[in-house]
């Protein structure tokens, strides 16, 4: 098949040009390859999430030589009156090209193979490098834009202001203008030139260039609002944590105050009346001790938790099954010696939690240690699974030991019940606290006959 | 008013000692009670002139236990003393007649139970 023959200003082909000037533009582009070029760059696309990586895969493609081959491309989103560079991709110099194009050559890199598997560093690279460049080509659009429909080759004497300015800042003959609109106005237009190669552009080249626009244009929009919908996600994650912080923070207020309003009060008894006999002098100088004992203890509990929240709010995707694998791992000699089996189960497929990984380790620790804990006298199963249960995941570790003791079943995570089981009380207060640190929480059932479950729940991370 | 009887419903004893120590040498004759339980006992005996009750009761509410002195009697002054200021913004705790935070300055307590006995009268 013939190629579409070049149009507005398409010029002919250099001949004899020196080979190092041989960019990798094709020199015509046939129907069914533009076709698998689309196929192409349209799966690519349906995978990509982030707006910096949708447009620096179209714009490879329409600079590679397996796609347009154009010798550059930029991308310009409108911001108000603005047409504004956002994306670059191409060399900036011709000696940068024929360097590039040298290397590339000879390593025998087919750019559009990298679409699937972007390399996040060359893409800020990218937008550094073309940083200057997209700087001078942000432009505030004149009234001609509005009218603009169909891509088309822009020349410096063009009447419209836009496009001699573009003209002027790439230093560019022949400019492939692709305009996407929105009602009225531009939302964007992708600037593509071949300033080393000089090579025409074709009409079939500019009819695929805005097709690829087009694709670009709702890849961006899918990846911006799912980029908004994630950091909105992230701010209910941190204002959750706030939440349960200030939560943490009254009660250990209140415990804080009691026995400072306690041993205050008491004290100024004493001195307004003090006591006719010795036996009250001292059972109320015994309850001001205690309670002066307590505020003290209440506030390197505070330290301590304050310490664990401040660890805690830096969340990051967490693989929890693979979490719970390791931390099994380390318990089960310990747990064999001990005739406790211990099981894990999680699914196959990733179960990724909004967690801090050292707090949530301590957490699985602590209450597997618990479980072994409450089996060491006569053996027995602990169960440690992590499932989905959006938009939560759960963390759960039962064992078929004794129930908990009834003071402790009331709350089991608030700790100072001294117990065979759970020890302290202090194990199972830390992982409440660092689940609310992680904007999570823990919960304590015995709803299946015989078994006694702590499940830590916290946000999936997505 | 002096000589009024006050029953004092806190689960901690320490607190009781202090309310029995500083309010009987007010004048008043000092109930106490470290629970709910003890609490309703104390009051189907009746003679009591005035309830100071704190919100967390062991497990236990001192707003369930609120409520119940208020469906019995509504004429009972009944004064909330707590280290929780938050309760002020429950509506359960409306129903009270004064609301007291916790502090080792008794100042305050003694002059909403002055208040709440005279009110009352």
């Amino acid at each position: 098949m013939n190629p579409a023959p070049p149009i507005e200003g398409g010029r002919p082909r250099a001949r004899g040009r020196h080979p190092r000037e041989r960019g990798p533009a094709p020199r015509t582009i046939r129907p069914g390859r533009v076709l698998d070029l689309l196929l192409h760059v349209s799966e690519v696309l349906d995978t990509v999430v982030d707006p910096e990586v949708a447009g620096w895969s179209v714009l490879v493609a329409f600079t590679a030589g397996e796609g347009l081959g154009f010798n550059r491309a930029f991308l310009l989103l409108a911001e108000g009156e603005e047409l504004r560079g956002w994306f670059g991709v191409g060399p900036r110099t011709r000696d940068e090209a024929r360097k590039v194009w040298t290397e590339m050559r000879g390593a025998g890199v087919l750019p559009l193979s990298r679409l699937r598997e972007p390399d996040h560093a060359a893409i800020e690279s990218e937008q550094r490098r073309h940083a200057a460049t997209l700087a001078a080509l942000s432009h505030a659009h004149s009234p001609e834009c509005n009218s603009w429909r169909r891509a088309f080759i822009g020349r410096p004497n063009h009447p419209s202001a836009c496009v001699r300015h573009w003209s002027a800042a790439l230093e560019s003959r022949d400019l492939a203008v692709v305009p996407l609109m929105a009602p009225g106005r531009p939302w964007g237009v992708v600037l593509a030139d071949n300033f080393v190669t000089h090579a025409p552009i074709h009409r079939a080249t500019l009819e695929a260039a805005e097709t690829l626009a087009h694709y670009l244009r709702a890849a961006l929009e899918r990846t911006q609002l799912l980029q908004r919908l994630q950091g909105e996600r992230r701010q209910r994650i941190v204002a959750e944590h706030a939440t349960a912080l200030l939560e943490t923070a009254r009660t250990l207020a209140h415990d804080l105050k009691n026995p400072l309003a306690l041993a205050g009060g008491l004290a100024r008894e004493l001195v307004a009346a003090p006591p006719a006999d010795r036996e009250t002098l001292m059972r109320q100088l015994g309850i001001v001790a205690g309670a002066v004992s307590r505020a003290e203890q209440r506030v390197g509990e505070l330290v301590e938790g304050l310490a664990n929240r401040a660890d805690g709010i830096a969340l990051e995707p967490v693989e929890v099954g693979g979490l719970t694998d390791r931390v099994a791992a380390a318990f089960r000699p310990l747990a064999a010696s001990r005739g406790v089996r211990l099981l894990c189960y999680h699914p196959a497929r990733p179960v990724v939690a909004a967690a801090a990984a050292a707090s949530l380790e301590r957490c699985v620790e602590n209450l597997i240690a618990n479980a072994v804990e409450a089996l060491s006298d006569r053996g027995g199963e602990v169960h440690v699974a992590a499932r989905e249960e959006a938009p939560w995941v759960r963390i759960e570790v039962a064992d078929n030991g004794q129930p908990l003791p009834a003071a402790l079943r009331a709350d089991p995570f608030a700790g100072g019940v001294t117990t065979h089981r759970g020890g302290s009380g202090l194990g199972l207060r830390s992982v409440r606290t660092l689940a609310e640190a992680m904007g999570g929480r823990v919960e304590y059932d015995e709803r299946e006959p015989g078994w006694a479950r702590f499940t830590v729940v916290l946000r999936r991370w997505s | 008013m002096t000589g009024s009887r006050l029953l004092f419903v806190d689960d901690e004893e320490g607190f009781l000692e202090l309310y029995r120590a500083t309010f009987s040498r007010e004048g008043y004759t000092v109930d106490t009670a470290a629970g709910v339980d003890d609490a309703r006992g104390l009051l189907a005996t009746g003679g009591i002139d005035l309830v100071v009750l704190d919100i967390r009761l062991g497990t236990s509410s001192g707003l369930a236990l609120l409520r119940e002195i208020k469906a019995a009697d509504a004429r009972l002054p009944v004064v909330l003393a707590t280290a929780y200021a938050r309760y002020q913004d429950d509506f359960s705790s409306w129903l009270a007649d004064a609301y007291v935070v916790k502090s080792s300055d008794l100042g305050e307590l003694k002059l909403a139970v002055a208040r709440c006995l005279e009110t009352a009268q």
